[in-house]
C-alpha cells in the first residue's frame, strides 16, 4: 500500500538551508545564531527539549514569522528559488490544536480540498487512500472536537497530505499520543519518505530521532549538532541521544562560563 | 485570487454560525429585540400624563379649561380640593403636574385684567415637562376660544404644520433610525469574533500556511455577514412599513445602496478590531463600545446632533452611524435622493474606504505578535 502522488511537475526535490538565524520573541531569544541544512528529499528530525526554538524555526521557515537576522535559502532541484515559488507545495501541521472542533472529518477534508484547489477525481482517490491508511474511514462524520488525541493528529496530517506536498513540516505530531497511535503515525510517515519529500519533524521525543535520515539538535535557541543519527552518535561515542543531549548541553554551559 | 478559496472560507463560516448557538441567537434575536425595545417600549409622545387639578373658581370659565384638558387625551385628571393637596400629589409621585386655578379666574378674565392659573411641574423628568408645556400652549389657546367663543383677536395666529411627520409620531422618527443601530451592532459584533476565533482556535496558523491569500480570507469571512446584514435590514424594513406604518417615500435603490456602504464600513470595523485584538472576549467588548454607544448616543438616533456641544458635533463627523442616520431617515420620510444626500453619501463612502483599507492592511500573513 502506497500513497499515490500526482508526480510530473511536482516531483521536484526541495531543500532548505538556514544561515545564522536570529529571532527574538518578546524578551526571549528564541533563535540564537542557528545554521542548519535540510537537504532535499530526506526525512529530518528537529530535536530538542521544550522551549528549544523548534516551533519558532519551523514558523520562520514558512514565513509565519520573520527572522530578525540571517537568511533562509530554498532550492528546487539545486536551483535557488524564492519561498513564494514553492509556497503552493508546502504543507504544515502546527503543534497546537488547529482544526475546527465543530467540523467533521469529512468537512475538514472538503474544506482543505477547496483551499488547495484539488480536482475532484484526484481528491476522491486521495481521500479514500488517506482514510484507509489512517483507519479513520468509520469516523468521517465525527466532529474534530470528539476525536481522540491520536485521531486528531491523524486528521491534521491528512489535511496536510491532501494535496501531495513536496515539503512537509510537522510540529510535534506525536505529542500526547498513545504509543500505539504513535507507531501508526510513524508508519504513515515512512510511506512518504521514499517519495523524495522533504519532511521536517520537530519532536521532543529523543527516541524518534533515530527514525529520521538526518537529525538537527537544538537547545535554548542554539544549534548543537546535525548529521546522520548513527554517525553522530558514533562520533561522540555515545549510545543514544539522551546522553548526547546531556553531554552537549554541559559542554555549552562550560563554554558559556569561560 | 481564487473565488473558490474565498467561497470555502465563507462556507465554513456559515457552518460555524449555524453550529454556534451564541452567534446564531445573536444574529436572529438582536434585530428583533432592538425593534421591540425601541419600537414599542420607548415612547417619545408622552400621553396619559397624570395631572392634579384644583379648581378654586368653579365657574363656567374654569370648567371649560378642565374640559379642554380632559378632551385633549393627553392628561388623566385627578381633581383635588386644595392647592396644597394638588402639589402634595406631585411630591407623592402620583401626578406629574398640577394645575391650580384660583378664585376670580372668570372675573379677571372678563374684566380684561388677565386671568392667572398656576402650572406646577415635576422638573425631575425633562422630556415629560417639555411635552406638557408644549401641550399647554395649545390648551391655553383652545380654552380661551371656548370660553369667549371668539378667536383670540390680538394674538398672532400661528398655524403649525409639521412637514414629513405631520403628527410628530415618534415611531416614524425612531424606526428608520433603528436601521443604523441594528446594522452597526450586528455587523461589527459578529465580524469582531470571526478572525479572533481563528487565532484563538489556533487554526489561523494552519490557514496561513496554505496557499490562501489574505484577501480571500477577508472576502470569505465577510460574505456571510453581508447577507446576514441585509437580512436584518429587510426585517427592520418590513417591520417599519408593515407594523409601524412608517411611510417610505424615497427610492429603494438609494436606501439599499446606503445600507451597503454602511454595512461594509461596520464589517471592516469589526474585522479591524478582530485582527488587532485576536481575542474573542475582548474583541466583543471593544466592538460593543465602539459600535453600540456611538450609534445610539452620537448618531442623532435619540439626541439631535445639532444640539450637541461643539466637540461632540465635530466628533460625530467621523462616525459613519451619524451619516447613515441621515440617509436612512431622509430616504424614508423625505424621499431624498442621492443628490440631496450627496454630502452624507460622500463622507460615508470616504469613511468606508478608509476602514476597508485599514482592515486589509492590518491583516497580516504571519503570526507575529
Amino acid at each position: 500500500m502506497k500513497l499515490t502522488h500526482s508526480s510530473s511537475s511536482s516531483a521536484s526535490a526541495i531543500g532548505i538551508t538556514v544561515n545564522n538565524l536570529y529571532k527574538k520573541l518578546g524578551p526571549n531569544q528564541a533563535l540564537d545564531n542557528v545554521s542548519m541544512n535540510f537537504s532535499a528529499g530526506l526525512m529530518h528530525g528537529l530535536i530538542g527539549p521544550e522551549g528549544a526554538g523548534k516551533t519558532t524555526l519551523l514558523r520562520t521557515l514558512i514565513k509565519l514569522l520573520t527572522q530578525d537576522r540571517g537568511t533562509i535559502c530554498y532550492t528546487e532541484n539545486q536551483r535557488e528559488v524564492t519561498y513564494e515559488e514553492i509556497r503552493e507545495t508546502v504543507a504544515y501541521m502546527p503543534q497546537q490544536q488547529s482544526l475546527y472542533g465543530d467540523l467533521s472529518i469529512d468537512e475538514h477534508l472538503e474544506f482543505f480540498r477547496e483551499l488547495y484547489s484539488i480536482p475532484s477525481e484526484q481528491y476522491n482517490h486521495k481521500r479514500e487512500d488517506l482514510l484507509r491508511i489512517t483507519r479513520l474511514d468509520k469516523f468521517v462524520d465525527r466532529p474534530a472536537s470528539k476525536l481522540s488525541g491520536g485521531m486528531y493528529k491523524k486528521l491534521g496530517l491528512m489535511c496536510s497530505l491532501l494535496r501531495s506536498p513536496r515539503v512537509l513540516l510537522l510540529d510535534e505530531p506525536t505529542n500526547g499520543v498513545d504509543p500505539i497511535s504513535r507507531r501508526e503515525f510513524w508508519e504513515l510517515l515512512y510511506r512518504l519518505s521514499d517519495q523524495k519529500i522533504l519532511i521536517i519533524i520537530a519532536t521532543a521525543y529523543l527516541d524518534e530521532a533515530e527514525r529520521c535520515a538526518q537529525v538537527h539538535l537544538l537547545e535554548s535557541g542554539k544549534f548543537l549538532a546535525e548529521g546522520v543519527p548513527r554517525e553522530l552518535l558514533q562520533q561522540e561515542g555515545l549510545d543514544n541521544f539522551d546522553a548526547l543531549f546531556i553531554a552537549r548541553s554541559k559542554a555549552q554551559e562550560v563554554l558559556h562560563r569561560t | 485570487m481564487k473565488i473558490s478559496r474565498a467561497f470555502a472560507i465563507a462556507e465554513k463560516e456559515v457552518f460555524h454560525v449555524m453550529r454556534d448557538p451564541f452567534t446564531l441567537a445573536m444574529a436572529l434575536l438582536l434585530p428583533m429585540m432592538m425593534v421591540m425595545i425601541f419600537g414599542f417600549a420607548i415612547e417619545f409622545n408622552v400621553k396619559n400624563i397624570h395631572l392634579a387639578l384644583y379648581d378654586g373658581d368653579k365657574t363656567a370659565a374654569s370648567r371649560k379649561v378642565a374640559e379642554t384638558l380632559a378632551s385633549s387625551h393627553y392628561f388623566i385628571i385627578s381633581p383635588t380640593d386644595s392647592p396644597q393637596k394638588a402639589i402634595a400629589q406631585i411630591f407623592a409621585e402620583k401626578d406629574r403636574a398640577a394645575l391650580i386655578i384660583n378664585r376670580n379666574f372668570e372675573y379677571n378674565l372678563f374684566a380684561g385684567q388677565g386671568a392667572h392659573a398656576q402650572l406646577v411641574l415635576d422638573g425631575s423628568d425633562n422630556s415629560t415637562v417639555g411635552s406638557i408645556i408644549g401641550y399647554f400652549s395649545t390648551i391655553q389657546k383652545l380654552s380661551y376660544e371656548k370660553i369667549t367663543k371668539e378667536k383670540i383677536p390680538y394674538m398672532i395666529n400661528l398655524k403649525t404644520r409639521f412637514l414629513y411627520n405631520p403628527e410628530l409620531n415618534s415611531r416614524w422618527f425612531i424606526v428608520p433610525g433603528l436601521m443604523v443601530v441594528v446594522i452597526a451592532v450586528l455587523s461589527t459584533l459578529l465580524t469582531s469574533l470571526t478572525i479572533a476565533r481563528e487565532y484563538e482556535n489556533g487554526s489561523m496558523e494552519l490557514l496561513l500556511s496554505t496557499p490562501i491569500r489574505p484577501i480571500e480570507i477577508i472576502l470569505g469571512k465577510l460574505a456571510p455577514y453581508v447577507i446576514l446584514g441585509f437580512g436584518s435590514v429587510t426585517f427592520v424594513y418590513i417591520m417599519a412599513r408593515g407594523f409601524f406604518e412608517v411611510p417610505f417615500r424615497g427610492s429603494h435603490l438609494v436606501f439599499y445602496g446606503g445600507c451597503f456602504i454602511f454595512l461594509t464600513t461596520c464589517l471592516a470595523q469589526g474585522l479591524l478590531i478582530s485582527t488587532t485584538i485576536r481575542k474573542q472576549q475582548m474583541s466583543m467588548q471593544v466592538a460593543m463600545t465602539t459600535a453600540l454607544l456611538p450609534s445610539i448616543l452620537l448618531s442623532g438616533f435619540i439626541f439631535p446632533v445639532e444640539s450637541m456641544p461643539l466637540f461632540f458635533r465635530i466628533l460625530t463627523a467621523i462616525l459613519p452611524a451619524r451619516w447613515f442616520m441621515e440617509v436612512s431617515r431622509d430616504v424614508f420620510l423625505k424621499g431624498s435622493g442621492v443628490y440631496e444626500l450627496r454630502y452624507s453619501f460622500f463622507v460615508l463612502s470616504v469613511i468606508c474606504i478608509l476602514m476597508v483599507v485599514a482592515s486589509i492592511k492590518k491583516f497580516k500573513r504571519d503570526v507575529e505578535a
